[in-house]
């Protein structure tokens, strides 16, 4: 009987280990590892350290983006309000920074801004059942006029505490990669080994079901904005520390790449299953893909074909075999 | 026709399921002009077996003909041979009216002209009864269960077929309505027709039925002529011996506590139910369908709200939530596996631990060892076939599903457990196995509650029975007399019928949720708007600032028809911004001064190749390759704007200002291109609702298996879904060259999220099946007049962006909760 329960438990220790290592979020590491080499070869003035590490930054920024993405994704949503949330926390940031003199001040109030954004997001979709596109599509309209007004239509000067913090590094790291990996990792391990985490992903793939089951599915839903907000906020921080000033337009271009992040990374729109860690590896992808395109002499046009090129063939992979079963 | 011609006939037919074996051998026959009783419990096989004679199942072996012809498994063929069946949920598409549904529910040759639809469709109702209560434009949605049934019976009558199958017809029916349906048949057969009676209600067959076949686990128990049967005799055909299903031992007598008491306790379908449930026992809930037992049940799961008194160990409790009951160690195995039981696509393991967590955390974090170490022992102890814990839970068969979820919903270690329909879709072997871990359950001390429609489950599991009958309990059995026979008895000879039950509503509510309201609504809205801003400032209602909003209107209103008529059928399309900036590039090559025109005519039918090639990648991306219709237009977003990069890197290219003026000229103030976009509204509107294709369309995105049953294709109707949505970006496009004047790659782009707006506001819905042309055309204008009046009442300019998000959210809470609150449930 023991003996029998042991290699019952070591037949699940190998599956389990089988389906951590093979599944459709393994793909993005492999295409990553490809991309690098077929830099070397091809474009090496791309993977040299100093180009990676004035790349690693941006594609930081979009990995944290891609967390909340993936993250509001998992609950079968979808969040248009990246470029507001993410805009607009720049923007209050060096507002707050200037006005109060604290960058320490400026740090939490606006992550508690941001954070009831995404709570407002998060009760109109669970609460008021409007379509999650559309909410945050509107609720993104809204923060838009705020930028505009805070703006008042052209860029501020972020506080000189974020500039440095934002071109840090620690150990020679970036310290925004520091911080994205630290999100990706949190993010990660509360969602896979929390019971927190996994009533997250139990939401997200049957309502109903967990309903069933005693967990309260409203209290997830509205966090997850809630958790996303704050994540486009610390992008949209990062970011106007990094080029020194808070633009009116910093996260308008972060909506698609994020997106297109979460994508490639595999998570499916399906709900529940998702995978932060591949969509932070898809953002580095993405980023290394365009830099990769740009240093071959190729323009916008080219990189925008390469990118969803690269969304279509990430999704079709996946695809192929139930799409084979079924011509069969 | 022939009295004895046999208009249906089954020869021995088997049907296999995975792991189940539905139908053995089974040989059924319908003469014309008589009534055919079908009779059984619930997974006797009936609705099995019809599913074969309708072509919705392929049988495993056997043949089946239809007044003589052949069948194969094809539910429009036997449509064609003339079977119509009337199933328990009826095949209806919610967000249509009921005349619409009558209209799609007939094959192509007997439809009327769509002229007098709702004429035609009253009379049809009429002929049911002259004083229904169905309106024919009311939307299924608002329809109670009794009504909606009501149209399906009418719909299959209609259709004047040679054989109708009528499964568990009275089930939703008043008696004055079952009198009614009983005249019906009797005409049905008076005209040489045949019909399929499934019921198991004894008594309604033998007042309607000539013959009745008796069929129990999947095999016939022969065929009677059905004045010779007693009532008694009829159920013990159906009970049968019934030995081949072994119960574990029962608790027998002895002093027990009791866990959980009700007394008074009311909800919705049930009301002052008074029962208790003792340590170690198993309470059964019998009765027919829908008559409290579930819903009772559910709201001491917490799902639904009860009122009264409740007790668990002598302590009064509350339980107001599925969050509450399980807090208070109750725990429930849902009915509904598929909706409520499993997470599909998560693996066994993730199905197993979902619902005690708790057992594996070590310092608050889940402890894979001890997850893998659990997961592996019930799937041992539960004997659960899967080639491992990581395999997703959807690829098991039912019976393993059922074990992995009643092995989840055990490992709670509940005092209360909740048991709804524990072996439905569950093979006999497997069921065996789950009497004997619900029985064992109830002796290691947990207090069972068991619902089944099972009669032979609940009588062979329960210590104690409650039937229910219209929400109450009537009768309860203990001991020895829990028996089958009796159980059923009791249960299958209950005659009540239900009462007439509709919700009240208030007919605001009723009228927001309509088609109309949209429209009204934004109408209203632009009128107020434009009155506020001319009191305000004259300057508004000026000529010229009316043509410049009347101009922005007409691109963002065709634009919008192109998203709306994707939204119809559930697509969305992301990429219409980028394709009307290709669009304008394109002409920018070819429709410029001097150009000549042969040069000119190649423009204009590029200009329309392109936007439909658009189109037709975005079609094969959804449906080829499967991609979501949010992911596959983002990619063609990203492609099309590339491509329109790569010929434009920089605006230029100007276009013909012969061109531009055509485009500008107005007739009084109104500009033609508005003209052209009202126009446009009115004639999709008249398409969409007056039109086969537009009541297609939109049963399509309401619900597609009905949609399929009644002969829409859906592959080809999204084709034309997606290219008709870039064909409409293409003519917004044109109408934007008057705006733009030169090739602009970025010109289109704002369009995407205007245009989901504008269809958004007039009404649609992201999930398909409703909108309005109109709506959209009204949207758009809304929109433009926002953009635009913020200049004119001397606001600031964000207030253009907080105006739309707020008029936006404003309008979707309204049509969200109004079409909430009307959904009969």
């Amino acid at each position: 009987m023991t003996s029998k329960s042991k290699s019952a438990a070591g037949n699940s220790l190998s599956a389990q280990l089988k389906a951590a290592v093979l599944n459709e979020f393994s793909w993005i590491w492999g295409g990553t590892i490809v991309l690098f080499v077929v830099c070397a070869f091809v474009t090496p003035g791309v993977v040299e350290p100093s180009a990676i590490s004035s790349m690693l930054p941006f594609a930081a920024v979009l990995g944290i983006t891609a967390v909340g993405m993936t993250i509001v994704i998992q609950q079968r949503g979808l969040d248009m309000s990246l470029p507001g949330i993410m805009t607009i926390s720049g923007l209050a940031f060096a507002q707050i920074g200037f006005s109060t003199g604290s960058s320490l001040l400026a740090v939490p109030l606006t992550l508690i801004f941001a954070m009831a954004i995404g709570i407002v997001n998060g009760l109109l979709v669970a609460k008021v059942n409007i379509t999650p596109i559309v909410t945050t599509l509107a609720t993104n309209a809204i923060l838009m006029g705020g930028v505009r007004a805070i703006s008042g239509g052209s860029p501020m000067t972020a506080p000189a505490e974020l500039a440095q913090f934002s071109h840090s590094k620690l150990f020679g790291v970036p310290m925004t990669l520091i911080l994205a990996l630290l999100f990706i990792i949190v993010v990660s391990l509360v969602t896979k080994r929390t019971i927190a985490g996994r009533r997250f992903v139990a939401v997200g793939a049957n309502p109903a079901a967990a309903t069933a089951a005693g967990i309260p599915i409203l209290r997830y839903q509205v966090a997850t904005y809630a958790i996303a907000a704050i994540c486009f906020a610390v992008a949209g921080m990062l970011f106007t520390g990094f080029i020194g000033s808070a633009s009116q337009t910093a996260g308008v271009d972060y909506l698609l790449p994020a997106i297109a992040a979460v994508v490639v990374g595999g998570t499916p729109f399906t709900g529940g299953r998702g995978s932060v860690i591949a969509s932070g590896v898809a953002a580095l992808f993405m980023t290394l893909l365009g830099q990769m395109v740009l240093a071959l002499g190729a323009d916008t046009s080219v990189q925008l074909l390469v990118q969803s090129a690269v969304i279509i063939v990430a999704v079709a992979i996946r695809q192929l075999p139930a799409i084979l079963r079924h011509f069969r | 026709m022939a009295k004895d011609k046999l208009l249906l006939e089954m020869q021995g037919v088997s049907k296999h399921f995975p792991g189940v074996r539905a139908l053995h051998d089974i040989t059924f026959d319908v003469r014309a002009g008589e009534v055919h009783g079908l009779v059984g419990e619930n997974g006797a096989g009936k609705s099995t077996l019809m599913g074969v004679a309708s072509g919705a199942l392929q049988a495993t072996e056997g043949t089946v003909r239809i007044d003589g012809t052949v069948m194969s498994a094809d539910p429009e063929y036997a449509r064609e041979l003339g079977l119509a069946i009337v199933r328990q949920e009826p095949a209806l598409m919610p967000d249509l009216s009921v005349a619409e549904n009558l209209y799609l529910g007939l094959p192509q040759s007997r439809r009327p002209s769509l002229s007098g639809l709702n004429d035609w469709a009253r009379k049809l109702l009429q002929h049911w009864s002259k004083d229904v209560s169905i309106d024919p434009r009311d939307h299924i949605t608002t329809l109670n269960p009794e009504q909606r049934f009501i149209v399906e019976i009418v719909k299959a009558l209609e259709c004047e077929p040679k054989v109708l199958v009528l499964d568990e017809p009275t089930e939703h029916l008043t008696s004055a309505d079952v009198q009614r349906l009983f005249d019906r048949v009797r005409a049905v057969t008076a005209r040489g027709a045949a019909v399929v009676y499934i019921s198991h209600r004894i008594r309604e067959v033998q007042a309607i039925a000539d013959r009745l076949t008796v069929l129990r686990d999947g095999e016939g128990q022969g065929t009677f002529n059905a004045r010779e049967l007693e009532e008694d005799q009829i159920v013990s055909l159906i009970v049968g011996g019934n030995l081949d299903q072994t119960f574990p031992e029962k608790a027998g007598e002895g002093q027990r506590r009791t866990v959980l008491a009700a007394r008074d306790f009311s909800g919705p379908g049930f009301s002052n139910v008074t029962l208790e449930v003792k340590a170690g026992e198993i309470l059964g809930l019998a009765g027919i369908d829908a008559n409290g037992q579930r819903e009772f049940m559910r709201a001491l799961a917490g799902i639904y709200r009860g009122r009264g008194h409740l007790t668990l160990d002598g302590k009064d409790i509350q339980i107001n939530s599925s969050q509450a009951a399980s807090a208070l160690s109750i725990s429930y195995l849902p009915g509904d596996r598929h909706r409520e039981g499993i997470f599909p696509d998560l693996s066994v393991r993730e199905n197993f631990s979902i619902r005690s967590p708790r057992a594996d955390t070590r310092l608050g974090f889940v402890s894979a060892a001890s997850e893998l170490r659990r997961t592996a022992d019930a799937i041992r102890q539960f004997a659960v076939k899967t080639p491992s814990g990581e395999t997703p839970i959807r690829s098991l068969s039912g019976g393993n599903q059922q074990k992995v979820v009643l092995s989840s919903v055990l490992a709670m270690r509940p005092k209360v457990l909740l048991v709804d329909e524990p072996t439905q879709g569950v093979d006999v072997g497997a069921r065996a196995e789950i009497y004997k871990v619900i029985r064992e359950a109830a002796r290691s001390g947990m207090a069972v509650i068991l619902v089944s429609s099972d009669q032979q489950e609940v009588a062979g599991l329960s210590d104690h029975v409650a039937i229910f009958s219209r929400g109450r309990v009537v009768e309860m059995l203990t001991g020895d007399r829990v028996t089958e026979d009796n159980i059923t008895a009791s249960v299958l000879k209950s005659t009540e019928q239900r009462d007439k039950h509709h919700k009240e509503l208030g007919a605001f509510w009723k009228w927001a949720a309509g088609n109309v309201a949209p429209l009204v609504m934004v109408g209203t809205a632009i009128i107020l708007l434009g009155a506020i801003a001319g009191m305000w400032n004259p300057f508004y209602l000026s000529p010229r600032s009316l043509s410049n909003i009347m101009m922005l209107s007409a691109t963002l209103a065709m634009v919008a028809y192109g998203q709306q008529f994707l939204m119809l059928v559930s697509g969305i399309d992301l990429a219409v911004g980028p394709t009307m900036g290709l669009v304008q590039i394109v002409a920018s090559f070819f429709l410029i001064k001097d150009a000549g025109i042969g040069l000119h005519g190649m423009g204009w039918v590029l200009v329309l190749a392109t936007a439909m090639a658009v189109g037709l990648i975005n079609w094969m991306l959804v449906e080829g390759l499967r991609l979501h219709p949010m992911v596959a237009t983002l990619a063609t977003y990203m492609s099309v704007q590339a491509v329109s990069l790569f010929l434009r890197p920089v605006p230029a290219g100007p276009i013909d200002p012969g061109l531009l003026d055509l485009l500008n000229m107005k007739v009084g103030i109104v500009p033609v291109t508005f003209i052209a976009a009202v126009l446009m509204a009115l004639v999709m509107e008249y398409f969409l609702f007056r039109r086969s294709l537009g009541i297609s369309m939109r049963g399509l995105g309401s619900r597609q298996e009905a949609a399929r049953t009644a002969g829409i294709r859906p592959v080809m109707v999204r084709l034309i879904a997606y290219v008709g949505c870039s064909v409409f970006a293409g003519f917004a496009a044109v109408t934007m060259f008057a705006q733009v004047g030169i090739g602009d790659p970025r010109a289109g782009l704002g369009y995407t999220l205007g245009s989901i707006a504008a269809v958004v506001i007039g009404g649609a819905s992201l999930f398909g099946g409703r909108g309005s042309f109109i709506g959209a055309l009204l949207g758009a204008i809304f929109i433009s007049q926002v953009n635009s009046v913020t200049v004119f009442l001397r606001l600031t300019q964000e207030w253009q962006q907080y105006l739309l998000g707020f008029l936006i959210l404003a309008s979707v809470a309204l049509y969200s909760k109004s079409r909430e609150k009307v959904v009969q449930a």
